[in-house]
């Protein structure tokens, strides 16, 4: 073996330096593996109810009725279908324009007021994001009552978070030298905003209601289940009365529906871009 | 008659900040090509500027077409603005929209806000359009998106947008900066043969004292935020080239 001429002082630095950072590794992978262990302690082994399983077969059982499809529900199915889906393009849209006034709000370079009206456009954000689609779906169900609209409202409530967020850092990051021009040419303020930040922020708005359309047609299949409308409800309705083939048969068909949004979009931001 | 008359202009971005411009005093006459030179830094960008009120002077008087400028509120600013032409030293095109509706938008200002959602420009504005495309040399681009073209024939994009307003004055800052020295002088020439044709007067930001010496007929030398230099072309002789640009040796 060829020897190498080292100082050795840098190779005892270094082996020093290697054994430290071992340690390091090893200790940070001894309080990550605690703390799984203390998770799963908590939640699976003495949480579960282990005398109801039965033993293997029995799980495999019970998914196995899950298996079969009920088609006598096909005919049942078109309907809701075709409302979750139009439940998800009209909320988008809906999500859209609500956005609109928000991204200006919560875009600091265009904010009316940046000491109260851009922190509230924030707020805004933030709210939309956090607060869970079924919870938005409850809310407006005990404000308008069991249908569809209550799906509708709680879908555009829910995307307003994420199109102004990304509408409202595209309109930061947007180049002031064009915005200068139409002041300069003695535009007013909406033909500043429609020549000057408009075009060089729509691929990216545009991109990002697709996606989040895409997204929507998800969240508008689970809507029913707190009354919303949609698959949702047909969903429920399978599951309480214990016909599992019917179930399959609605998830089947989210199945289809976001299959179809994911072709559409697909194409859809490909033309855009 | 002078144009454009400057008192005692004085700018500061924001309260604590340095002073930009320290007290400027000038005038711009009719017939006048107008250069204001300078090193980096003096104040050139931030003076032009001042005149259509892209930025907010702190102190002193602008007189433009007999308006005091700092007292128009801001519907008789942008009425204002539709008369003075501006070409920018990135040309400050809308990269997205072809040549045609980048032309058309230096008509913004005289057009609804209805129509313009729609692009919906009068005949007459589009017949004007055509013509300076083709008066700029771009006849063959005017479909093409603005971003398609190379640098010099944005800048004529810009002439051509700024040509539409029908300006009673024309701000030019450092229009040949981001071009190679021919295409400078080719767009030096086409704005002064432009602004010679229309009778508009002109100033001109430039950092580039040949251009400056070969266009303009008077030359005002910035420096620090204070005026050095001004007088007609001819006078400029190289010892107030070195007072203006002394401090650029350090």
């Amino acid at each position: 073996m060829a020897s190498f001429d080292v100082n050795p002082e840098i190779v005892s630095q270094q082996s020093d330096l290697r054994r430290r950072r071992f340690l390091k590794m090893g200790l940070i992978w001894l309080v990550i593996l605690a703390f799984i262990g203390w998770c799963v302690n908590g939640t699976i082994i003495e949480d579960t109810d282990w005398s109801r399983i039965g033993g293997r077969s029995g799980v495999l059982a019970s998914i196995g009725r899950y298996f079969t499809l009920d088609l006598g529900l096909f005919s049942e199915l078109i309907i809701p279908t075709l409302e979750t889906f139009m439940m998800a393009c009209v909320g988008t849209v809906l999500g859209c324009f609500f956005s609109l006034p928000v991204a200006w709000l919560g875009a600091a370079n265009v904010t009316p007021s940046k000491s109260l009206l851009y922190p509230l456009g924030r707020f805004l954000m933030v709210l939309s994001r956090s607060v869970h689609e079924i919870v938005w779906a409850l809310i407006f169900v005990s404000a308008v009552g069991l249908g569809a609209l209550p799906g509708i409202l709680a879908i555009a409530m829910r995307s307003v978070g994420f199109i102004s967020k990304i509408t409202a850092e595209a309109i930061e990051n947007i180049d002031a030298k064009p915005v200068e021009a139409i002041r300069a040419v003695g535009g007013n303020q909406f033909q500043v905003l429609y020549y000057g930040i408009l075009p060089q922020i729509y691929p990216v708005v545009l991109a990002t209601v697709i996606f989040e359309w895409d997204i929507n047609i998800r969240r508008s299949a689970v809507m029913g289940l707190v009354g919303a409308g949609g698959l949702g409800l047909l969903f429920f309705r399978q599951m309480n009365s214990f016909n599992y083939g019917g179930v399959s048969m609605v998830i089947l068909a989210i199945l289809m529906l976001i299959i179809l949004g994911e072709v559409i979009s697909h194409y859809l931001r490909k033309a855009v871009i | 008659m002078a144009v454009l008359t400057v008192k005692d202009l004085k700018v500061r971005y924001s309260a604590k900040g340095p002073e930009i411009l320290k007290g400027i005093d000038f005038e711009v006459m009719g017939d006048d090509f107008l250069a204001i030179i300078g090193p980096s830094g003096a104040g050139k960008s931030t003076l032009i500027r001042c005149v259509n009120r892209l930025v907010e002077p702190t102190g002193g008087t602008i007189n433009l077409l007999g308006e005091d400028v700092c007292a128009l509120n801001p519907r008789q600013l942008r009425n204002l603005r539709r008369n003075v032409g501006m070409i920018f030293q990135e040309f400050n095109l809308i990269n997205r929209m072809s040549v045609m509706d980048n032309v058309l938008s230096g008509r913004l200002g005289y057009t609804g806000t209805l129509r313009s959602v729609f692009r919906a420009f009068s005949q007459t504005d589009v017949n004007q359009a055509l013509y300076y495309l083709d008066r700029v040399g771009l006849s063959d681009h005017i479909n093409k998106r603005a971003d398609e073209l190379s640098g010099g024939q944005r800048q004529r994009v810009g002439i051509a947008r700024a040509l539409m307003q029908r300006p009673k004055l024309l701000l030019l800052d450092e229009p040949t900066s981001a071009l190679d020295p021919k295409i400078s002088r080719e767009v030096m020439a086409l704005i002064r043969d432009i602004a010679l044709e229309l009778n508009v007067p002109t100033l001109c930001n430039i950092h580039d004292v040949q251009l400056a010496k070969e266009f303009c007929n008077r030359i005002i030398g910035l420096q620090d935020g204070y005026k050095k230099f001004d007088g007609a072309t001819e006078t400029l002789r190289d010892a107030d080239l070195e007072d203006i640009y002394a401090m650029e040796v350090l």
